[in-house]
């Protein structure tokens, strides 16, 4: 039996499939978001200022029309955004696309920093663990994981800056820092006082998943390491360090990968308090600074462009996963 | 045990080096964190104080307000007259320059308030149109016509700004969004959305160059991270701390507390729809007897705030010193209550934000439990202020918490906004969110509005104000919020708090 991946019809049906039922989840969504915030709250009482007499109100709704029925509102939003136009902002009065781009790459690296501390953090102490279980350092690294999954990500960023910024004064509380710009990219990477500025609200945003793939490595390890073929590299003599790395992991490493692969989208679109507590000048802030001043185009725009990205990298890990696993049927 | 010092060697090195990137700020720089980000750099994009405060630094009115007590003063407007009630008459100052090196001139005063009632570009949609014409006399003379006579128009001009009619028809709408040009003592130097406004001081100022050459404004909308940024002497100055920081502020010997009594009274508006039981002024009053404001004031304000007994502030043209709190007692609320039949007590809602004014949950709380102490039972119905406001503005509520204050320090505007009869076609009763009527009021209050000399109109809204809060209880005040800062000791910062909450560069040195 040939077990080399490859492109068959019924793989090409299911990408299809996949893609279909992605656009329907996208409409679904917008479909619900559209509905949730134009009854959360009435722009046009803020967009026409304070003293606006109830006549000036009825005129800016009008300007804006928000006095349209709302499925005519709701079928020109989606004709808008077919073409890429969501709309402007309520508040700022620009793009409301533009401000969520703008942000995006704030979020992107606060999130690849995150992944990458809880993967490398995570698979490592997994491994440690699983070696000796019972030993009891692992119990205690067992232990504060438990801890970590059971923290609220807002306790953790107030208690990382207080330790951290306010008493012992190594890293600073808040904000990015200095950023170089390259093109329309704003980057903290590539500046000491960017990374500084990084380090602790990448550990709070990673805290939770770390724990999780923590759990899972332990969890494949210690399956993996009753394996036949395992006890047969040990007989042989093998290094320790070839036989847990080269043959123990990389079979373990499976869910792990697709774990994070998964998690790495809703890092980027729920980063939102660990924005909040840090002043992250992120997508997840502008979430939420939004939704206080009910800016229904932003919001409406971010929930769609979070979907998205959370859909994409689903059908992306489920693709992959199919191709690299040729037991896996498209039915 | 080898590890451990490794690591912790390790550490401590790490330390160091991170310490060192720590930079001092200069002695003319100065960063400030600020709770409420900005939304727009479009000087009419938002009317709400904490975007016209950084508008200020980058553009002024024709007149302007100074610290620390607010009264008003020429800017680049350099006297009015006010030949009739409907006419104002402005006088320019001669050699401004906005920040391009565009001269100031009538012309660009007249840009600026037509462009006041285009709601694409304006949140003071209201002044706009109540605009009828404005006239050039010459370049610096400007003579504006207001279709009903506002008396308190000269009030509001210092958050009125003046943009530049060249640049701003020249470019793109969105870039007037984001770039200001102004006549300010301060040029923009970047806006990083979310993280920082960075500014300059205008050289050419006409003034003179402001102190503070640099300035650094940082939004951090968590209270104890802009605490944690103090303490940790990443900024040298912040708004907004919260009451229960305030002690731990007091505590750590590098910070200073600057306090100030706010402008914004805190209080209960309480609808009088025919057929309830608050229609009834011994109801009413039983009402205002029964909350023990004392006691929100020592345990919800951790003493911050002041009581009140009428909503307008000391300094505003209205404020009556005469009027005084119905004082706490439980007992004769109840003996009125029965009086008035309603022995048993009754259900009312009470609606309020919680995301707002200082502690606004935790007062409409206490409110409630008051209220249920002597029978009533009040329904608590808080929300994020997004959807608070609208049913405000819509008239649905009967019973809620809200706070204001009145920019022009006239309290007219207010009482036509919250207390006059909804009025759709006279544009009255805007923000009257239960529906309270009272032709008494409305009767006394329409006049008011063509009286425009200051003490004939002092004493006329000081009356109705007596009347409203004494014989109707339009209102239950509560509070006199107070504001808090905090900054750096020992860096010479002198700051003064303006009554309006705005951080005006120019008025800080250091």
């Amino acid at each position: 039996m040939d077990l080399r991946p490859r492109l068959t019809l019924a793989m090409i049906i299911y990408i299809a499939r996949r893609l279909t039922q992605g656009v329907v989840v996208l409409l679904a969504v917008s479909l619900i978001c559209f509905i949730i915030f134009r009854y959360a709250g009435d722009p046009v009482v803020t967009l026409a200022g304070r003293y606006a007499t109830l006549q000036e109100r009825e005129m800016v709704r009008k300007a804006f029309g928000l006095d349209r029925p709302f499925y005519i509102q709701y079928t020109r939003f989606i004709a808008n955004a077919a073409q890429g136009n969501f709309g402007k902002s309520f508040v700022s009065r620009v793009p409301a696309f533009g401000l969520i781009i703008e942000r995006f790459p704030a979020t992107v690296e606060l999130a690849t920093s995150a992944i990458f501390i809880s993967f490398v953090l995570g698979v490592g102490l997994g491994v440690l663990v699983s070696l000796k279980p019972y030993a009891l350092r692992n119990r205690f690294i067992m232990a504060g994981s438990l801890f970590n999954i059971s923290m609220p990500t807002f306790l953790t960023g107030i208690l990382l800056i207080m330790v951290f910024a306010v008493y012992l004064k190594v890293l600073p509380p808040f904000g990015r820092g200095e950023t170089v710009t390259i093109g329309f990219w704003r980057t903290g990477f590539l500046t000491w006082s960017g990374i500084t500025h990084l380090i602790l609200p990448a550990f709070t945003l990673g805290m939770y998943q770390l724990a999780v793939l923590l759990r899972l490595t332990r969890a494949g390890m210690r399956e993996v390491l009753t394996e036949e073929y395992i006890k047969t590299a040990w007989a042989k003599g093998l290094p320790p360090m070839k036989v847990i790395f080269k043959h123990a992991l990389r079979n373990a490493l499976i869910p792990v990968v697709t774990m994070t692969g998964l998690q790495f989208g809703e890092l980027i679109a729920f980063s939102i308090i660990t924005e909040t507590i840090f002043q992250w000048p992120g997508m997840g802030n502008l979430l939420l600074t939004s939704i206080y001043e009910s800016d229904q185009p932003v919001i409406v725009t971010y929930i769609m462009l979070a979907a998205l990205i959370i859909l994409s990298l689903n059908i992306i890990v489920d693709i992959l996963y199919a191709y690299l696993n040729p037991k896996i049927r498209y039915d | 045990m080898k590890r451990i010092s490794v690591l912790l060697l390790l550490g401590i090195f790490m330390g160091t080096l991170l310490s060192l990137t720590g930079q001092a700020i200069g002695a003319s720089s100065i960063v400030v964190a600020v709770d409420t980000p900005p939304r727009t750099m479009n000087p009419h994009g938002s009317d709400a104080d904490a975007n016209l405060s950084v508008m200020a630094n980058f553009f002024e009115g024709l007149l302007q307000r100074k610290a620390p007590e607010g009264n008003l003063f020429p800017a680049l407007a350099v006297r009015y007259e006010h030949p009739d009630l409907l006419t104002w008459k402005l006088y320019l100052r001669k050699g401004v320059r906005f920040h391009n090196g565009n001269p100031f001139t009538a012309e660009d005063v007249k840009f600026s308030f037509e462009r006041l009632s285009n709601p694409d570009v304006s949140e003071f949609i209201n002044t706009g149109k109540s605009i009828a014409s404005i006239d050039i006399v010459d370049d610096y003379t400007v003579v504006i016509k207001t279709k009903d006579p506002i008396p308190w128009f000269a009030n509001n001009l210092h958050q009125i700004y003046m943009m530049d009619k060249e640049s701003t028809e020249a470019r793109d709408p969105g870039e007037a969004e984001v770039k200001p040009i102004g006549t300010g003592a301060y040029k923009l130097v970047e806006w990083v959305k979310g993280s920082y406004v960075k500014m300059k001081a205008n050289e050419d100022y006409w003034e003179g160059p402001p102190l503070i050459k640099n300035v650094e404004l940082r939004p951090i909308t968590e209270s104890s991270t802009r605490f944690a940024a103090l303490a940790s002497a990443q900024v040298e100055l912040v708004s907004g701390v919260p009451v229960e920081l305030y002690e731990k502020v007091l505590e750590n010997p590098k910070l200073d507390v600057i306090t100030r009594p706010a402008r914004r009274s805190i209080f209960l508006a309480l609808g009088n729809k025919p057929g309830s039981p608050w229609k009834d002024i011994r109801v009413r009053k039983a009402m205002y007897m029964a909350i023990n404001e004392d006691e929100i004031i020592e345990k919800i304000m951790r003493g911050h705030a002041a009581p009140a007994a009428q909503v307008p502030d000391p300094p505003t043209i209205g404020y009556n010193p005469e009027i005084k709190r119905l004082a706490y007692n439980p007992e004769l609320a109840r003996k009125l209550l029965k009086e008035a039949g309603y022995e048993r007590g009754f259900e009312i809602t009470l609606s309020g934000p919680n995301d707002r004014y200082v502690q606004d949950e935790k007062i409409a709380e206490a409110v409630a439990k008051y209220l249920a102490k002597v029978g009533i039972k009040a329904k608590l119905d808080v929300k994020p202020k997004s959807i608070f406001f609208p049913q405000v503005a819509r008239g649905e509520l009967e019973f809620y918490l809200i706070g204001w204050f009145d920019g022009t320090f006239d309290m007219g505007r207010t009482y036509f906004k919250l207390a006059h009869s909804r009025d759709a076609v006279r544009g009255f009763g805007g923000l009257n969110g239960t529906n309270f009527s009272d032709p008494t009021i409305d009767t006394l209050l329409e006049p008011t509005g063509s009286i425009v000399d200051r003490e004939k109109r002092k004493k006329v809204l000081q009356d109705l104000n007596k009347m409203a809060m004494m014989d109707k209880i339009v209102w239950i005040p509560l509070h006199y919020q107070q504001d808090i800062y905090a900054v750096q000791k020992g860096k010479g910062i002198k700051f003064q708090p303006r009554p309006d909450r705005w951080i005006v560069f120019k008025e800080i040195s250091k």
